[in-house]
């Protein structure tokens, strides 16, 4: 799916950049969207709604937390399995459908939705709008109402397994940071989700039945429409709640993900765990108060606008506190640069560098000149788009030896991440400049107006770094698969890591773990600590085998262990019970 | 290489998932919940921008099947009660009361339904406030109609003779789900009559 979403996107910025050009080859393959080879208005605006559809329900939301919640929840947890393996079949084979029903709106006369993502009513509630509102409109609806009951039935078990099932030793506070994150993404969809469900009821009825929910006022052509005393602004409100909830679904797995990256990969353990933690919690909390931020320009009380401004700037406190930690997290680290470990920190740049502009948008007045402009894009597109697809390679390349059993061949991820990591820059950056002079979004072929003519060539630049970068995804997508049949055989822990999914074997079973499933005494972050062996004690091992690197917090006040370590201290290392315990 | 774990291996462990299955439903709960506070969300936002609620008296009959609803619930919890004490014959007629109730409350609803129609109070209505009275109750019925399903499981349950544990089990689930939804409703029609 992302592979497809890339390639829309790319049709669509060879539109932007070329808007008189015509390009035969499209004809081939589009036939009568593409007539006289130039993309048709109509199929431009389908082009980016199914994009927008795809890459943030169907890559980002499914393919973060969907995949990686079902491989690492039960590995690192020590389960044998979800709590309900058949409503996981379920929820894939629901996934599958849904996909299939949004693709098929392309094989259709009238072809997709084009709405955009969020499908606001009118355009969505009227068949006969435009022609995406049709035929292309019911199947987007359907195909999302499967996605989000299939959604559900993972989250719910997500949270279910985590909460009931981890293995003897494994409280809360022993989880690994990817487990909290896909925890608390999942809470994040099973409240958010309904909503969006709801919402989408009322839209169907509008649609089919000739409800008035959303309705009001309309004549089309020379035909007023019977509809009276909805709201557009409703849907809003309800597509909203769940809206911003979910950019936090798609980024919450990107953050966990990399914060276990990066302290592998630092060898060093993850700078103020529990504050990790907390910045999650208070993320989830804030995000469901968030959601008028999309909507200042919709005449809202300004009161309210206000305070939606307020509960926006508070999550860049969260925000923030997690990307200090990753920094100093790296800070003096003995970084061992992996593959996997520049995604990590190309996430940690996106998300930065995506998240600032956040706080420019987030201000309801500045919001009134750059809402619905090219700003927006370039926000977005570093802050969640590039942020979490990185968080999702960096998870990829980390954990393909757990999935497939042999490595990624290294170079090849060295290029694929570098020529990425620069061509998402070079797209998405000047897109700012655009925004801040005012070009809207969604427009055709808006360098036909003449005070924007000045950003064809800006266009030009930013589709060829799309090109350049879809080219280097080829490398990732030869080396996924070379690898899964040629790849070099992975040792059973090849990134020295605490985390119980490398106490399984290499070769698959069904179980996880032939005989008992290991039992944990401490934390995942136990690298490089002072006095150990080696530079890492997995989570399996006991105090009692690591006596000359015990901390007296390690004991969380346990008076008998640390009179225990008291002795052996006194009588091995006189110097370190000096420092720890008077 | 894949192969299967030894039967001893599992035997080991108690087996946690019937515990986070329940938790499962819970969870469901939950989600459902905040479905249908996003439709009264709806008519609170809509009521208070319009200045209108939908303005009716609420016909008899949701009266009636708000009664029947709760008569069946009362007959699940003693349902449930027979079958913590093993009587598998009064577990039998609690759970077809409770069956034939849900199924009585699901005809009063479209009987309620008709009523609403009659007196001028369509679903394809410019008070959108009405339609969505259609719309709420009519997602609660399809609830309905998956409490019956659970239900009629743990009923199969009595005539097949599953083990004790198993039965305790599923007449769990069938009283979380079906209270649940017994709640939900008169929680529906509470905010209904409040806000005309």
């Amino acid at each position: 799916m992302a592979v497809i979403a890339m390639g829309l996107s790319i049709l669509f910025r060879i539109q932007l950049a070329w808007p008189d050009k015509s390009f035969p080859i499209l004809e081939t393959f589009l036939g009568k969207w593409a007539e006289g080879g130039r993309i048709k208005p109509d199929f431009y605006l389908a082009l980016v709604t199914i994009h927008g559809t795809i890459m943030v329900f169907f890559v980002l939301t499914a393919g973060l937390s969907g995949t990686f919640s079902n491989l690492l929840i039960p590995l690192q947890l020590g389960v044998r399995d979800m709590a309900s393996p058949f409503m996981n079949m379920l929820s894939y084979w629901m996934f599958f459908l849904a996909c299939i029903i949004m693709m098929s709106s392309f094989f259709i006369e009238t072809g997709p939705a084009s709405a955009g993502w969020t499908v606001y009513p009118p355009l969505s509630a009227l068949p006969k709008a435009i022609p995406g509102s049709g035929l292309g409109m019911t199947l987007w609806l359907a195909s999302m109402f499967i996605f989000v009951a299939s959604q559900l039935m993972g989250g719910i078990n997500y949270v279910s397994t985590v909460l009931n099932m981890r293995t003897k030793g494994m409280d809360l506070w022993k989880m690994p940071l990817t487990i909290w994150a896909f925890f608390l993404t999942a809470i994040l969809g099973i409240l958010s989700f309904p909503v969006l469900v709801a919402g989408v009821v009322l839209l169907i009825f509008d649609r089919s039945f000739g409800t008035s929910f959303y309705l009001s006022d309309i004549v089309m052509g020379t035909q007023v429409l019977p509809n009276e005393g909805g709201s557009p602004i409703l849907w809003q409100h309800l597509f909203w709640f769940l809206g911003h909830p979910e950019v936090y679904i798609v980024i919450m797995p990107a953050l966990g993900i990399s914060s276990e990256v990066i302290s592998v990969n630092s060898r060093k353990p993850i700078f103020g765990y529990h504050a990790m933690v907390y910045s999650l919690i208070g993320i989830t909390i804030l995000s469901f108060i968030v959601w008028g931020h999309h909507m200042f320009v919709t005449g809202m009380n300004p009161l309210l606008g206000g305070v939606f401004m307020i509960t926006t700037l508070i999550i860049a406190v969260p925000s923030a506190v997690k990307t200090f930690n990753y920094l100093a997290t790296l800070w003096r680290g003995n970084i061992r640069f992996t593959p996997a470990m520049l995604c990590a920190i190309g996430m940690v740049s996106f998300f930065i560098s995506g998240g600032l502009t956040g706080i420019f948008l987030g201000n309801a007045s500045l919001d009134i000149n750059l809402h619905d402009t090219y700003f927006v894009v370039a926000h977005f597109h570093l802050v969640m788009g590039s942020a979490a697809i990185f968080g999702m390679l960096a998870g990829v390349y980390h954990w393909y030896p757990k999935m497939f059993g042999r490595m990624m061949n290294a170079k090849l991820g060295y290029l694929h991440f570098w020529v990425t990591f620069i061509c998402a820059y070079l797209v998405f950056f000047p897109l700012h400049f655009l925004g801040l002079d005012g070009v809207p979004r969604r427009y055709y072929a808006f360098t036909e107006f003449e005070f924007m003519q000045k950003w064809v060539t800006v266009n030009i630049f930013v589709t060829w770094s799309a090109i350049v970068a879809a080219l280097a995804q080829v490398a990732f997508l030869f080396n996924f698969f070379y690898s899964i049949f040629r790849g070099k055989k992975a040792v059973q822990n090849p990134w020295e890591s605490n985390t119980l999914e490398w106490t399984t074997p290499v070769e698959h079973l069904h179980g996880n773990w032939p005989g008992e499933i290991p039992t944990v005494y401490r934390w995942p972050y136990d690298y490089s600590k002072p006095g150990a062996e080696e530079d890492f004690i997995p989570q399996t091992v006991p105090y009692s085998q690591t006596m000359s690197s015990n901390m007296p917090h390690d004991f969380e006040g346990n008076a008998e262990s640390e009179r225990i370590q008291r002795e052996w201290d006194a009588k091995n290392a006189p110097d370190k019970a000096d420092v720890h315990f008077h | 290489m894949v192969h299967t774990l030894k039967q001893e291996d599992l035997k080991q462990e108690a087996d946690p998932s019937l515990k986070a299955r329940k938790f499962v439903l819970w969870l469901f709960v939950v989600s459902s919940t905040i479905m249908f506070g996003g439709f009264t969300s709806y008519y609170i936002v809509f009521a208070a921008s319009k200045g209108k609620g939908h303005g009716l008296v609420l016909p008899d009959v949701f009266m009636y099947s708000t009664a029947v609803l709760v008569l069946s619930s009362v007959c699940l919890f003693l349902g449930a009660k027979a079958v913590r004490k093993q009587n598998i014959q009064q577990q039998k007629m609690f759970l077809w009361a409770a069956v034939v109730l849900g199924l009585g409350f699901g005809y009063l609803q479209v009987d309620a339904w008709s009523a609403l129609f009659q007196s001028g109070a369509a679903l394809v209505n410019n008070n959108a406030a009405i339609s969505i009275i259609y719309i709420v109750s009519g997602m609660h019925l399809l609830h309905i109609f998956g409490g019956l399903g659970i239900i009629g499981n743990s009923l199969w349950g009595a005539y097949t003779n599953v083990s004790h544990e198993k039965a305790v089990y599923r007449i769990e689930i069938a009283s979380i789900f079906w209270h649940f939804i017994d709640i939900l409703w008169i929680y529906l029609y509470v905010f209904l009559l409040l806000n005309s």
